[in-house]
């Protein structure tokens, strides 16, 4: 083996890389990843905020919290079942590469689908309704982290032993949509009932909602850092069911 | 000769241990370096498990694989770099191009930036797909996916070569373009583990041949020393004019014959004596003032040492036929159509 631990280490990050880049090319314009990922979150954003008394840059926060938490989330439930039904799946996982390297390469590949679709929203809501940002660096530390945490969220649906992606859309969707109304999103933290409040703090959505709302509405309800430490520390924690269900596909031949 | 693999008692059962069932039931052997090995077997035998299970796809319930040295449950990343796989199904992105698809592969495994646009030309070029190039393989005929499929899995140049059922579906130029290239990748010191259930493709291509049957390796051994094991199986083969195909029954009533079955326009009779029925198939053909066309003796083929193992015994193939025709038959006279 050349180069040690140092070589393989850059040769995980490069194949990590090169995960992602195919899966950029082969899947961002697919119909599917469009639906799910791109247009659901301003669907859901316009049904949910026509007529409602509400300020634009309140209305930006969330837009771009929900279309950072769709579209990361979208891609794994999508592209791994796709992939094992297809047995492209089975390439990567004789290649020489780890587990996780083959996770973290899938996740980027939800990450910065929701970095991107996040981006637009943000031109949007900056050059149609004018909201002006107040604390960039949060706002930007909140996609960032988020399309992370909620990419391996995803993949925790797209790692069932599974080849039928139907199998996987419908109890993804089911949570999302769950996490979506429990998350201070559409009524806000300070809102909530105790009760409410206490299921909301499970969800990490709630976390980047708070952190959207620091970085456009310059408030939230939550310390910013807490923020970025709970949604980096659930995208690692959400790597790990990830891997067992690997282990368990492994064991029934998916 | 160094073992390519060494395969320990291996055993996958789906499902829990002792109710699950039992796909691969505690099976050995060896594959040398350098050597081209053929894995036959019946559908449902446990080809593809045992395959999937040597290439770390699936997990064996039981028992030990080492490739080249390496214990596969242990110490998979070394024997990942020397390996390739060509899956039954083409898996390229149907989406990249033929171009596209042998750099990711090659990126895959760290292959040098020069070094894979080198190879990817030259394997482009042996393939046929160089002017397809930057053509999507959601373009291309189902050879042609295969051919990439291939070439995606040599990329690397492994060592060590697993080929799941690789001609089926194509036609005659694709395929024995296909078996060429197999046994070019052998002549170059590429160890070839041939999964099939083509028994001539094996028997033209395999140095050792090893059929499982219900999970259990049934027979391992070179095509020609498993075909010497059964000499009971060889075989007269007769074309008669004319109207040959209305003496059927009479020569399969001659003595010595264990099985006759149709061949198109020739009878083939099986039996352990070909020197003896010989003369006794030109005596009848002589008394009813018949033409002999061809006439010729046969040693068992291993599609009929095959059959025999597998419990197909030779001739059932022609009953299952009759019964079919005299089915279709029945059923067209119920139907009131055919004459």
């Amino acid at each position: 083996m050349k180069g040690g631990w140092l070589g393989r280490l850059r040769d995980e990050i490069s194949q990590a890389w090169t995960v992602t880049v195919k899966d950029m090319k082969v899947y961002y314009l697919q119909p599917g990843m469009i639906m799910f990922g791109f247009l659901m979150p301003f669907f859901m954003f316009f049904s949910f905020s026509v007529q409602r008394d509400m300020a634009a840059a309140q209305g930006v926060a969330r837009l771009l919290a929900m279309t950072v938490f769709f579209t990361a989330a979208a891609a794994g439930p999508f592209i791994i079942p796709l992939e094992r039904r297809l047995g492209t799946y089975d390439r990567l996982l004789v290649s020489p590469m780890s587990l996780l390297t083959l996770l973290l390469g899938k996740t980027a590949v939800g990450a910065f689908f929701a970095i991107g679709s996040s981006g637009f929203a943000l031109l949007v809501g900056v050059v149609v309704f004018g909201v002006s940002l107040a604390q960039p660096w949060l706002l930007a530390g909140g996609v960032i982290l988020g399309a992370f945490s909620f990419s391996t969220l995803g993949l925790i649906f797209g790692s069932i032993p599974t080849r039928n992606p139907g199998d996987v859309q419908m109890p993804s969707t089911l949570l999302r949509w769950g996490l979506l109304f429990i998350s201070g999103v559409f009524i806000s933290l300070a809102d909530m009932g105790i009760f409410a409040r206490a299921v909301a703090y499970a969800s990490p959505l709630t976390y980047a909602q708070d952190l959207m709302n620091h970085g456009v509405l310059g408030q939230g309800l939550i310390n910013p850092w807490l923020d970025l430490v709970v949604l980096f520390i659930s995208g690692v924690l959400f790597l790990v069911p990830s891997v067992l269900m690997h282990k368990r596909s492994r064991r029934l031949g998916y | 000769m160094n073992n390519a693999i060494e395969v320990n008692n291996l055993t996958k059962y789906y499902g829990s241990t002792g109710s699950g069932v039992l796909a691969v039931d505690h099976i050995n052997f060896e594959v040398l370096q350098g050597e081209v090995f053929g894995f036959l077997g019946p559908n449902g035998a446990g080809k593809t498990t045992t395959q999937r299970m040597l290439t770390t796809l699936l997990e064996p319930t039981e028992g030990r694989i080492i490739i080249h040295g390496h214990d596969l449950e242990h110490d998979a990343y070394p024997v990942k770099r020397q390996m390739g796989l060509v899956p039954e199904e083409s898996n390229v992105y149907t989406e990249l191009t033929a171009w596209g698809n042998l750099m990711f592969t090659a990126r895959l495994y760290c292959v040098d930036r020069v070094e894979r646009a080198v190879r990817a030309q030259e394997l482009l070029e042996t393939f046929g797909l160089w002017e397809k190039r930057d053509v999507k393989a959601q373009n291309f005929s189902k050879g042609m996916r295969r051919r990439l499929s291939i070439a995606m899995a040599i990329i690397h140049k492994p060592a060590l070569l697993f080929l799941d059922e690789p001609t089926p579906g194509l036609d005659a130029q694709s395929g024995r373009a296909i078996r060429d290239l197999i046994r070019q990748l052998n002549a170059e010191g590429t160890t070839i583990f041939l999964t099939t259930h083509q028994i001539e493709e094996a028997n033209q291509l395999c140095d050792r041949v090893a059929i499982i049957n219900h999970g259990q390796i049934a027979a391992i051994d070179t095509p020609e020393r498993l075909k010497q094991t059964f000499q009971q199986v060889q075989s007269v083969e007769v074309a008669l004019e004319p109207d040959g195909q209305a003496h059927g029954q009479a020569l399969e009533a001659l003595p010595g014959v264990t099985t006759m079955v149709k061949m198109g326009d020739k009878w083939r009779l099986y039996t352990e004596d070909p020197s003896a029925l010989l003369p006794q198939v030109m005596d009848y053909a002589r008394s009813h003032e018949l033409r002999v066309v061809s006439l010729g003796t046969l040693g068992p083929s291993l599609e009929d040492v095959f059959l025999e193992i597998t419990g197909q015994q030779v001739g059932t193939v022609r009953h299952e036929a009759q019964e079919n025709k005299s089915q279709q038959q029945g059923m067209r006279g119920r139907m009131g159509g055919g004459r």
